[in-house]
């Protein structure tokens, strides 16, 4: 369509077009300064077009970042190619209120934005059009798509009673550990305990109170690790610890740490004429393990050892640990 | 019934691939020009590859592009005249430092950062290129918004293996350098099925 193929009678009805389009139009000119401001744009800012007319448009819009914007904008004057901004990049352009007020969820409009190069008669480009289009929906539907994803993989890794994580997560950050110990001269560590007597408060006080003293223990534990210690609730009232870069010394202060911290502990819920306690087995990384599952049955074992000096205590694995001996 | 729906049988002859390379040639000598002047940097031109590829062959062009490094790419649709395709930027993710400096980019280069460089350099690269084609052809492409595929993914993992509407595309595959710099990234620009046909009748006018 060329100028002369328009009519006066068909400009009116072209600006009506542009008036009601439910998309933003903004017309720059070299300066930036606003040239046309369309219908959508005065609703949505509430500036009418004579009011906006001339103004600057970094002036007028203090949230527009004016080096950001003209790294985008330049190009078009400079190589007459259009650019693109998304709303990955800067949620908007210009700070308008979401389209639906009420049963929106996203307070602010999510822009994505094409600014293209307008030539005059001469060919030249001495104004650019940025076209603002309102991707609120498409920007909040990923982003419940993205908290669905994350709550699900964090629903797979958890053990739902205690928060902790779960046997499957812990078992495949233990292979993992197993896999980097052989190749690593850092030594790692496996600590594995139990709940004595556990059954035994199950039957006097109730499964409930056992599931109590189970999310008791979990939470006293989760205050005492470190950032790279990985513990989880193994199974029934056996949990299981992995510290890495630990040796079994240091592996000894974290079991006795942890005894004490059951043997003191405070929680109302829970039973206060039976005593609670744990033993705990140790196992450090050995390069004669040949499978990871070697490694935790060394630490099973040491358990086992513990448990049968008694209780309440720790043991570290000793090669010649074999269960129903001592 | 739709076009994407009907048996079209593509084909390529020497003589169209040729113009086709030549039309690529000139719109990237455009892009390259237009490069020189915004960035001061001189672009390496690489002789585009022309190619008819099945589906389960733009997995392996993709792969190719890059062997198993991660990668970063933007890809945006365009479509003018009844002709619709869409570019594909790929990035090296090594790249990323010499990106910011050439693009004069003085930020952190997080994910954010990154995101930024990718959709300045994408809107540079593909604009130029299509534009330069459509002026050639003389078909007007409108462009949709840059979608980026993804951040440091596996190549493998940037295409979905999805119900593909087509079973071959016109790939023109550039692969731009740029002097001096580790700037590494691959250009290609995929037509659909349909869309081949008219191009290359649009073609075999300018042979004749």
């Amino acid at each position: 369509m060329t100028d002369a193929n328009i009519e006066l009678g068909d400009i009116h009805w072209l600006m009506d077009i542009l008036q009601n389009i439910d998309v933003g139009l903004v017309v720059l000119d070299r300066d930036y300064n606003i040239q046309l401001w369309n219908g959508f744009m005065e609703s949505h800012s509430g500036l009418s077009p004579q009011k906006t007319r001339g103004e600057n448009l970094f002036e007028l819009f203090s949230e527009i970042p004016r080096d950001w914007f003209m790294k985008k904008a330049e190009p078009v004057f400079q190589l007459k190619t259009r650019t693109f901004t998304i709303w990955e990049q800067r949620p908007y352009l210009f700070r308008f209120k979401n389209y639906r007020p009420i049963t929106g969820r996203a307070s602010v409009m999510y822009q994505n934005t094409s600014i293209i190069p307008l030539e005059s008669i001469d060919r030249s480009v001495n104004h650019i059009c940025v076209i603002i289009y309102d991707v609120t929906d498409t920007a909040v539907s990923q982003a419940d798509a993205e908290s669905a994803r994350e709550s699900l993989s964090e629903r797979n890794r958890t053990d739902l009673l205690t928060g902790l994580n779960n046997r499957n997560f812990w078992l495949s950050e233990m292979e993992r550990e197993f896999n980097r110990c052989q190749r690593s001269v850092l030594p790692s560590s496996l600590v594995l305990f139990d709940i004595d007597g556990f059954r035994r408060i199950n039957l006097n006080h109730g499964h409930q109170t056992g599931d109590q003293l189970l999310r008791s223990i979990a939470a006293s534990l989760q205050q005492m690790l470190r950032q790279t210690d990985i513990i989880c609730r193994y199974s029934g009232e056996m949990f299981a610890a992995l510290l890495v870069d630990t040796d079994e010394e240091e592996a000894a202060v974290f079991a006795e740490r942890i005894r004490v911290m059951v043997s003191n502990l405070q929680d109302s819920h829970l039973p206060t004429d039976s005593p609670v306690s744990v033993s705990l087995g140790i196992a450090r990384f050995q390069n004669d393990f040949p499978l990871a599952q070697d490694w935790l049955q060394a630490a099973d074992k040491a358990l086992y050892h513990a448990k049968q000096s008694g209780g309440n205590q720790y043991s570290i694995y000793q090669p010649e640990h074999t269960p129903g001996q001592d | 019934m739709t076009a994407s729906a009907q048996a079209v049988s593509v084909s390529l002859n020497e003589e169209q691939r040729d113009c086709y390379q030549e039309l690529t040639n000139v719109a990237m000598g455009q892009a390259a020009d237009r490069l020189a002047r915004l960035l001061d940097v001189y672009v390496v031109l690489p002789i585009p590859k022309v190619n008819l590829i099945e589906a389960s062959d733009l997995r392996m062009a993709i792969q190719d592009a890059e062997t198993d490094k991660a990668m970063s790419a933007v890809c945006q649709g365009f479509i003018g005249s009844g002709i619709a395709g869409e570019a594909l930027l790929l990035f090296n993710d090594t790249s990323f430092n010499d990106l910011a400096s050439l693009m004069n980019y003085s930020g952190e280069l997080d994910r954010y950062g990154e995101l930024e460089l990718l959709m300045d350099v994408s809107s540079l690269l593909i604009g130029a290129c299509i534009q330069g084609i459509g002026e050639q052809l003389e078909i007007h492409f409108n462009q949709g918004h840059p979608v980026v595929l993804g951040q440091h993914c596996k190549p493998g993992d940037l295409l979905k293996a999805g119900n593909h509407q087509w079973t071959q595309t016109l790939a023109i595959e550039i692969h731009y350098t740029i002097e001096h710099v580790n700037i590494d990234c691959d250009l290609l620009l995929l037509f659909t099925e349909d869309s081949v046909v008219r191009l290359n009748n649009k073609i075999n006018y300018l042979l004749d």
